[in-house]
């Protein structure tokens, strides 16, 4: 399968399949752009001025499933949010150690694993049900789905020139 | 606040469109043509031609069986001849901005066609053959442009600091 690149089509016709394989896509994307480097190469700001580093990106990431299919989609809006006290949304600079590298991993698989199973409660008949978000704007689930494939295909962006910097791959 | 599936699409694509515009402004010929990531070969000229040709691929080409116009900002001696060939132009930018720009404008004008009933249906041209529908490509411009507006974050910041276009 090829996010971006080269297209191919999902292997399912659907609604919720289409958003299910471009969202899966690119979790694969980010992990895949995180293999073989070091906690240092993973938290470095390799573009600086930006802040982004890819460890900031794997934890901003555990966040933002966990505000839209836990707090969101799935009704648990008074969770507090995860970095609640961080204002920069998980970005701040994290510890280059392999502990914090490991926790940022573990907690956003931990948060992808419980957005599947919210996903797969789901039908093509529910993406036109309405939610909160947690501004108390009216959304529908169809619209949170595509705004996570944007979000995550955006910051996979990010990840392709923060990787190119740190060691010269791109493509991946 | 959209309900409707197509309405949705279009929420999205014309928000990259306009974020892509936002981050080409107020830069000079010679600052839209640069590799300011190095040793990426990216620019937000490149961008903009690339999109330009991948507006042409999915809504002419592969939505429309429009296979016979000729193709924007390619050669076949260079498949990435869209960020290659660029010299930073006054003339140059204007090309691609125009040439994107009417891209845009006929991918609207199908896509007012369209309706939340023919998301479902198989695209009209498929190079390899493999059968795909309206939804899948649609959901695909949008990622794709996303990650380019991705690049492009970075290289604007890197070109005069600005973030958050």
């Amino acid at each position: 399968m090829t996010i971006t690149g080269r297209f191919e089509p999902a292997p399912e016709r659907g609604e919720l399949a289409t958003y299910r394989f471009y969202l899966d896509g690119h979790r694969r994307v980010l992990q895949a752009k995180c293999e073989g480097l070091s906690p240092e190469q993973l938290a470095a700001a390799s573009l600086a001025p930006s802040e982004l580093s890819l460890l900031g990106l794997v934890r901003h990431l555990g966040r933002v499933e966990h505000v839209w299919f836990r707090m969101v989609i799935d009704g648990h809006a008074d969770e507090p949010m995860l970095d609640a006290d961080d204002p920069t949304g998980g970005f701040r600079s994290i510890a280059p150690t392999a502990e914090s590298a490991a926790e940022a991993f573990a907690r956003w698989h931990e948060q992808i694993a419980y957005a599947d199973g919210v996903l797969d409660a789901l039908g093509d008949e529910d993406l036109g049900g309405t939610r909160l978000t947690r501004h108390g704007e009216e959304t529908t689930i169809r619209d949170v789905l595509v705004h996570m494939i944007e979000e995550y295909a955006r910051h996979a962006g990010h990840a392709d020139l923060l990787r190119e910097q740190i060691d010269g791959t791109t493509g991946l | 606040m959209q309900t409707g599936e197509l309405a949705n699409y279009r929420d999205y694509l014309n928000h990259f469109r306009t974020t892509l515009e936002r981050q080409c402004s107020g830069l000079s010929p010679a600052q839209l043509a640069s590799r300011s990531v190095a040793p990426s070969t990216l620019s937000l000229l490149g961008l903009v031609r690339h999109l330009a040709y991948v507006e042409q691929t999915w809504f002419r080409r592969a939505l429309q069986g429009l296979t016979d116009e000729p193709r924007l900002f390619t050669d076949p001696s260079d498949p990435d001849f869209e960020f290659n060939a660029i010299t930073g132009t006054q003339e140059e930018v204007d090309e691609a901005l125009a040439a994107w720009r009417d891209q845009v404008e006929l991918a609207d004008a199908w896509l007012e066609t369209q309706s939340d009933e023919t998301m479902g249906m198989e695209l009209a041209t498929n190079r390899d053959g493999r059968t795909s529908t309206r939804r899948e490509v649609l959901v695909h411009l949008i990622e794709e442009y996303a990650r380019h507006a991705g690049h492009a974050d970075l290289l604007r910041e890197q070109i005069d600091g600005t973030t958050g276009l």
